[in-house]
């Protein structure tokens, strides 16, 4: 059984008027414990409503969302009780800070489950140290950090409920290129020591070359891929078709391919690139 | 919910009344308005519902559509009918029973501010809908462009009011995006005393304040950036041109204003008693 699996899942926004949107279509995916799956797709592929579906924001139009094989609708404390397994983190999550401090904010969502004095403390730490926010920053104010710092503080404010998924909606998008790296290696950090299911939503596919296990392909509401990074990437044709692309590095590569050099076309990461370069130098390939 | 706010709606439908000019459509409305209010009898307020129901004809606003615009008073209406018909004592005495005395005085009075009530709303909502937020300001900025010369720049009204009005549905996105973000993270916004919902609303209006002051910002440099110094020597891209039926209507709004006055004289203060025995 996974973890979390959506069951013929279908969302209309504004059913019976005339703007009626089919967000999703029939949507089966599986998500098993400790992946992290990206989910890509252009603006309007239903990304984010499927997203929303995962913690019980929003109610299937028809179909089911599974979690440990339970309908998270199929009570009202269940559907509560997915919020907490299920952390959501918006994009920009920046713009959903409110407190005082940094601490009251992170412990924002612990206090909303009822733990003890104690234990919240205990999770904010945890959490702070997660996303590389320092004790001594605990009592600024949120709204005096930078950018990318406000958006580590708000996604701690997730992890601190210690949720078995975390789902991030476009975790890097409007940061400078230090900033990015810092989340991305944050959540790789983050699953590789808890263990814990991560999803992201992105519309980069440098990020998702670099750290997800699994990719699902979202167009028009429908699922159109799914698999492994390599499976994704080496349909490029189809990506490109659906409005997507393929990282800028396998672009290099596949022209390279093409223009007869033996280098393998299958490269999605910088550093796969770098050892290829390396390889092909190394067997004394003249370069013309 | 929030996204059945009706204020300030417009119907794009292109009938003659929509072409008329902003300036004609706000000069006849705030006439009805008024002459709502001068009627002092049922007949003049008869002129009245004829005027109003010959533009909403002409709009090709469904009537249904007008109707529903009605809804969010519908409390006030009730209020006022019931103290009118409690406190008015005049007329016929219809019902004697107990402590319960209603008279065709109170009935009629009653009847009168409804319909008084009503055409008020009708016709402002008749002007939203038929009148684009952009038409609508330029028409009150040339209105009112001449007290310019005391010392009254009325072009940063009609912007503040331009840019308040553009800002509604954004706000209103923007309070969907917050409330979701902090229901994520397990705020109950739904139950609890009405303390607690109190206090739920902090994580909603101090990050909906930050962003909506962002925005101004952001907004207020963009309009720097283009130049804008409050309307002094602006000209417009579709320059308001009053048309020979723009001066029709404007000629025909002197001719109610006129009939309502007459038909004030003639007809005299309402008489319930008259107007009932001549019902019956």
């Amino acid at each position: 059984m996974s973890l979390l699996q959506t069951e013929n899942l279908s969302y209309i926004y504004g059913e019976g008027t005339p703007f009626r949107v089919t967000a999703l279509d029939n949507v089966n995916i599986e998500i098993e414990k400790g992946e992290l799956v990206a989910v890509i797709g252009h603006t309007g592929s239903g990304k984010s409503t499927l997203m929303q579906q995962f913690n019980g924001l929003l109610k299937p139009t028809s179909g089911k969302v599974l979690l440990d094989g339970e309908d998270i609708h199929s009570s009202k404390t269940k559907t509560l009780e997915t919020r907490f397994r299920v952390g959501l983190c918006f994009q920009y999550p920046e713009y959903q800070l409110f407190e005082n401090t940094v601490y009251d904010d992170i412990a924002f969502g612990p206090k909303n489950m009822g733990l003890s004095k104690a234990e919240v403390d205990k999770r904010v730490r945890t959490a702070a140290k997660y996303v590389g926010i320092p004790e001594h920053a605990f009592e600024t104010h949120p709204f005096d950090l930078s950018g990318g710092e406000k958006r580590r503080v708000a996604i701690a404010g997730v992890i601190s409920m210690e949720p078995e998924i975390l789902i991030l909606d476009e975790p890097t998008s409007g940061l400078d290129p230090r900033g990015r790296e810092q989340i991305l290696s944050l959540i790789k950090n983050y699953r590789e020591q808890t263990g814990k299911t991560v999803i992201i939503v992105s519309h980069s596919m440098d990020d998702v070359a670099k750290i997800a296990t699994k990719v699902i392909v979202m167009n028009n509401a429908k699922v159109e891929m799914r698999g492994t990074v390599d499976n994704v990437f080496e349909k490029s044709d189809r990506l490109c078709e659906i409005g997507l692309s393929v990282p800028q590095i396998t672009e290099v590569f596949v022209k390279l391919h093409a223009m007869g050099y033996p280098v393998s076309e299958k490269i999605y990461t910088t550093e796969q690139g770098f050892a290829e370069i390396k390889k092909l130098l190394k067997g004394g390939e003249a370069l013309a | 919910m929030l996204k059945d706010i009706t204020i300030g709606q417009y119907f794009p439908l292109g009938s003659v009344i929509h072409k008329l000019d902003p300036r004609a459509k706000l000069f006849y409305t705030f006439t009805f308005i008024i002459m709502v209010f001068v009627s002092s009898n049922f007949i003049s307020l008869a002129l009245c519902i004829a005027c109003a129901v010959l533009i909403i004809a002409l709009s090709k606003v469904p009537v249904k559509t007008v109707i529903k615009g009605l809804r969010p008073i519908l409390l006030i209406i009730v209020i006022t009918s019931f103290l009118q018909i409690a406190y008015v004592k005049t007329g016929v005495t219809l019902i004697d029973f107990w402590k319960i005395h209603i008279t065709s005085g109170g009935i009629l009075q009653a009847l009168f501010m409804t319909l008084r009530i009503s055409l008020l709303i009708v016709m402002s909502t008749m002007l939203t809908y038929t009148t684009s937020p952009t038409s609508m300001t330029n028409g009150l900025d040339r209105t009112f462009a001449p007290l310019v010369k005391i010392g009254i720049d009325f072009n940063i009204v009609t912007m503040i009011m331009t840019i308040a009005l553009r800002f509604i549905p954004t706000l209103i996105e923007e309070v969907d995006k917050i409330l979701s973000a902090q229901k994520s993270r397990g705020a109950n916004f739904e139950s609890g005393n009405i303390f607690k919902r109190a206090k739920m609303l902090i994580p909603l209006f101090v990050p909906l304040l930050f962003s909506a002051v962002r925005r101004a910002y952001e907004l207020a440099y963009a309009m720097t950036c283009r130049c804008y110094n409050g309307g002094k020597g602006k000209t417009t891209m579709n320059a308001l041109k009053y048309k020979k039926c723009d001066y029709l209507v404007t000629l025909l709004t002197f001719a109610f204003i006129a009939g309502v006055v007459v038909l004030n004289i003639y007809c005299g203060e309402y008489n319930a008693e008259f107007t009932f025995n001549s019902a019956v």
